[in-house]
């Protein structure tokens, strides 16, 4: 076929309806597109909002303190950020499947509107399929980029959210016109008579609707199938669960983190100094001296995996007290892990003074292991596992 | 082919959307230059291009082409069951594909990916294809395709039109 046919057939006139030239499945359709938009504009929302949060945890501000309760609040918002993330997959695919034919265009706008629009679109589908690609590599612990996961995936997903406001904006009113019910609204066959004869009738393959429920059916499955990861009653079912919860999975292990030799060392020590009356050092034999308390936790990593256990350690406010702490004092906590971005973790005056903020030895009654962060390791409700540090050396009071 | 379609007029509402959609936008561009330590944002934007390159020159035609397949290929009263099947299916394989490469496990943490990720994706697949086809056999026997195709005639092309035929 000549050129200028093939381009003829396989380009689009994007002031034309999505269905036409070799684009023919009834599916190519401004109502399912609306809705499939609606579906994508609520879980990317969801991530974002989420994402926020998570990223509030990791990044304290000082005028907004992230409370300490309820304790399982992190484990809820970043349980629901992984499994919409997940959920959008399909959802994403289907609605770029649909709308093909407008990315086909020629020419792409013959308007100045056009342009601006079609430009906040590339923003849209890049970070779109950058959230979605980036956040499922994640979880599967699969790093092919050079730069830190969690700046990228924060900082394109403003790009993201922003590109789907100008988006909502610029659809506003055909996806109103989309998703109207009507009683008096026409049948689709009368509205458009090359669409509705094929889309409304009997056909040999999926429908409008079949289509639709196919598509939450599969956002459905890939949730099922994965999202036991943090909801204990579904753990069963979660046979593409890149951890079993109930394995008490960790992010990183002694060996990777580099620290077996330092941690199992019996030079040991855990300092409790900075703005303190009497700087403190401690022996693990000395912290397992120390009156103990038992708290059932949850431990939620921000890959989406979490799971509840029972931690047993010394307070840290009895260890703040100890050492002359001011009340209300905040802290920082300090791993025996060198070079890493979770080296230090911030603990808040609200959660510093809960009473189940640990710096635990024992885990499920039991020592804890050098993967889950033995000697010693922080363990507060509300709070990431990324902050939740491992085989802590020091406690500096701010 | 198409009917005629009024060109929605742009609005104060376009404009005010797309300044405030910009306005987050840019406050994302800037955050990635100013991390540029943590955001590289020459890699960064590789892999933003990378992805919808990828998408539009390999994903997309690929879903054409196998929907092409489908259309011409598949038996009519399977067609419906099959495309469910691949809706399905598809993203289930797009997701797994890390895991079944186990690339976690230059990490050595012994905690993640603990399962054979090929062997569970080929029983969530199993299990997707047989919940499609007993609901086909389902409305089958319920007659319902029996009575559709004994109205409806011809076969339509239901995903593309093949070439030659537009």
């Amino acid at each position: 076929m000549p050129v200028p046919d093939l381009l003829e057939r396989f380009t689009t006139d994007p002031d034309l309806p999505l269905r036409q030239h070799a684009y023919q499945s009834p599916l190519r359709d401004e109502r399912l597109a609306a809705w499939l938009g609606a579906a994508l504009g609520v879980l990317f929302t969801t991530c974002f909002v989420t994402g926020l949060f998570s990223h509030l945890h990791q990044h304290p501000l000082s005028w907004l303190p992230v409370p300490a309760r309820p304790a399982g609040l992190y484990r809820l918002t970043q349980g629901l950020h992984v499994a919409c993330g997940i959920a959008s997959l399909p959802v994403l695919l289907a609605k770029l499947w649909v709308v093909w034919p407008r990315f086909v265009s020629f020419p792409p706008g013959r308007r100045i509107a056009d342009a601006v629009e079609r430009l906040g679109i590339l923003a849209l589908v890049t970070g779109g399929i950058f959230m979605v690609f980036s956040g499922v590599a994640n979880i599967a612990q699969w790093y092919p980029w050079p730069f830190s996961f969690t700046a990228a995936h924060y900082w394109t997903a403003w790009i993201t959210i922003g590109a789907i406001v100008a988006h909502l904006a610029a659809k506003a009113p055909i996806t109103g016109r989309a998703l109207r019910r009507s009683r008096h609204r026409p049948a689709l066959a009368d509205a458009d008579p090359v669409l509705g004869t094929s889309a409304e009738g009997p056909y040999d393959g999926l429908d409008r609707r079949g289509f639709l429920l196919t598509v939450a059916a599969a956002s459905g499955v890939l949730t099922v199938v994965t999202v036991g990861q943090t909801l204990p009653g579904l753990r069963r079912l979660a046979l593409l669960a890149p951890r079993d919860a109930g394995d008490r999975p960790v992010n990183r292990s002694a060996r990777n983190a580099g620290v077996v030799e330092a941690a199992t060392s019996p030079d040991y020590r855990l300092r409790v100094e900075g703005r303190v009356a009497t700087p403190l050092t401690f022996t693990l034999a000395d912290l397992r001296a120390l009156p103990a308390h038992t708290a059932a936790l949850p431990i939620a990593c921000v890959e989406g995996w979490s799971y509840s256990a029972r931690w047993t350690g010394v307070r840290l406010r009895d260890l703040l007290a100890l050492a002359g702490a001011r009340p209300g004092a905040a802290v920082n906590v300090e791993s025996l892990e060198q070079h890493s971005p979770y080296q230090v973790s911030f603990v808040n005056h609200h959660q510093a003074q809960d009473p189940d903020t640990l710096l635990a030895t024992h885990l499920d009654g039991e020592a804890l292991s050098e993967d889950h962060g033995f000697p010693l390791r922080l363990i507060g409700p509300d709070r990431p596992g990324v902050n939740q540090t491992k085989w802590v050396t020091r406690v500096t009071v701010l | 082919m198409s009917t005629a379609h009024p060109v929605p007029r742009r609005g104060r509402l376009f404009w005010i959307g797309t300044a405030a959609g910009w306005a987050v936008i840019l406050y994302g561009l800037r955050g990635v230059l100013h991390h540029s330590l943590d955001t590289r944002p020459s890699q960064l934007a590789r892999f933003w291009i990378g992805g919808a390159v990828l998408h539009d020159f390999l994903l997309a035609p690929a879903v054409l082409g196998i929907g092409v397949a489908v259309a011409r290929l598949a038996p009519r009263r399977r067609r419906t069951a099959l495309q469910q099947a691949l809706v399905i299916c598809g993203p289930l394989a797009l997701f797994a594909y890390p895991e079944i490469r186990g690339y976690a496990h230059i990490l050595r943490n012994p905690t993640s990916l603990p399962h054979n990720y090929t062997v569970n994706l080929l029983i969530v697949i199993g299990a997707v294809i047989t919940a499609v086809a007993v609901k086909a056999f389902i409305r089958r026997r319920g007659g319902n395709i029996r009575a559709t195709s004994a109205r409806t005639g011809p076969a339509r092309q239901d995903i593309e039109a093949p070439p030659g035929k537009v």
